[in-house]
């Protein structure tokens, strides 16, 4: 009976830092992309805004 | 009346920040993205305070701390919407008063804002007898399908604004000119 | 527990693979040539049913593009509701589970409303936004939303809320508000381009 319990603990641990490492990869993905995006997007407005009025 | 509105807007659109607004493309395409982003967090709170008045959203958390809780941020969103939306009738007030959706938009909000005042009122007045229910009294049920009936015309209309079916420069019925309020003579759009 | 090959690291895994199968589809010519190969879909879009009726009735187009935003209102609050309730900013009273599990149940159908009616407008201009960088990305962000909420994050708040690191909670958090909101605002500029 312990024995089982220890393994269904040992399971959800494993469970956890695997759902845990992988929202960590994804999320650090879409906070880098985005930061990117949007800085992009606003650098792009800046030099057209620049482009048209100096 | 109709010929004082039009009056009233050709003064606004002859304001000179009314035209840089409406000119330019970047910062009236800002002001309506975030009129129309800011949706998420006005209507997104009040769409879920209405669910689950009637039952469909969050039927276990009391209907009292759902309603406070999502109660500020939807005002926040609802002031960001507000300024928005002024800004946007700011950068185009001729072709805005003479829009038949428009003025069925405004009259519509002052019916949300009437409905939301009635609603709190009868919801703190009773809200301890039913605040563990899924389902609020049938009295407070009416006034949230009545917001969300509200609230998706509004957005209808909102939405509608941006066609020019009964723009008041195209021929129109008697009846569409009445309630557009279209001024003979109207010299600009 | 996954018991496969890749081991119990197998959602960590199929992730990064996702986001590396992403990568090198962006940056290389194989995007190139699903963009080509794709072009019929989207010249088939225009001649169905959808795509007649959202070009020819004005008046369904603006209707379906305002269910469009109600669905949009919906899911915005849900995400904001549900990820706030992680940030520890609203709800703070009601346990995780119960906001995280009842916000979804609503979100589903809201999602299942933005796609129907996203469906139907890209119908009516398919041509039009098959052409138009700004509604890849959105495709691009309504993947990932998809792909982050049902394979990252749901897995991840069913487990004990006290159990999960507050840095990996709240950059899920962040990062699934960030991607909806990447959705909502170039679903927004499609109607400014073009």
């Amino acid at each position: 009976m312990n024995e089982e319990n220890q393994s269904l603990t040992d399971g959800q641990n494993t469970g956890l830092k695997d759902a845990q490492t992988s929202a960590l990869v994804a999320a650090s993905a879409i906070i880098i992309f985005s930061a990117f995006y949007w800085f992009a997007q606003i650098q792009s407005v800046r030099e057209l805004l620049e482009l048209a009025y100096g | 009346m109709s010929e004082l509105i039009y009056n009233f807007a050709v003064w606004v659109d002859d304001t000179p920040w009314s035209a840089m607004l409406h000119e330019s493309y970047y910062m009236y395409n800002w002001v309506e993205s975030t009129h129309v982003l800011t949706l998420m967090i006005s209507l997104g709170m009040l769409f879920l305070i209405d669910l689950r008045m009637l039952g469909w959203a969050f039927p276990d958390v009391p209907a009292s701390k759902i309603a406070d809780r999502l109660n500020i941020p939807m005002m926040v969103g609802f002031t960001v919407m507000f300024i928005t939306g002024i800004l946007l009738f700011y950068a185009v007030p001729v072709r805005s008063v003479q829009s038949v959706w428009f003025r069925i938009k405004m009259v519509l909000l002052v019916g949300c804002a009437i409905n939301a005042y009635l609603f709190h009122k009868r919801m703190n007045e009773s809200v301890s007898s039913w605040d563990n229910e899924a389902k609020a009294p049938q009295r407070i049920r009416n006034g949230a399908m009545l917001s969300l009936g509200f609230w998706t015309v509004v957005v209808i209309c909102g939405r509608f604004i941006a066609y020019d079916w009964f723009d008041c420069d195209y021929p129109q019925s008697a009846f569409i000119e009445f309630v557009a309020g279209c001024v003979d003579g109207q010299t600009r759009f | 527990m996954p018991t496969s090959i890749l081991g119990p690291y197998f959602r960590t895994i199929v992730t990064v693979s996702v986001i590396a199968a992403a990568l090198v589809f962006s940056f290389t010519y194989a995007r190139n040539g699903v963009y080509v190969e794709i072009q019929p879909l989207f010249e088939w879009m225009e001649t169905t049913w959808f795509g007649y009726v959202g070009k020819t009735w004005g008046a369904a187009f603006a209707t379906i593009q305002a269910g469009h935003l109600i669905g949009l209102a919906v899911l915005g609050g849900c995400v904001l509701v549900s990820d706030g309730r992680l940030l520890g900013v609203v709800l703070t009273d009601v346990p995780h589970r119960i906001v995280v599990d009842r916000a979804d149940a609503v979100f589903r159908w809201a999602l299942a409303t933005l796609l129907v009616t996203g469906v139907f407008m890209a119908c009516g201009v398919a041509m039009k936004i098959y052409y138009l960088p700004v509604y890849w990305y959105k495709m691009l962000g309504l993947a990932c939303g998809i792909l982050f909420h049902y394979y990252v994050r749901r897995p991840l708040v069913a487990h004990e809320l006290g159990a999960i690191n507050p840095i990996v909670l709240k950059m899920t958090a962040i990062a699934s508000i960030l991607v909806w909101f990447l959705v909502a605002a170039t679903g927004r500029w499609i109607g400014f381009s073009g």
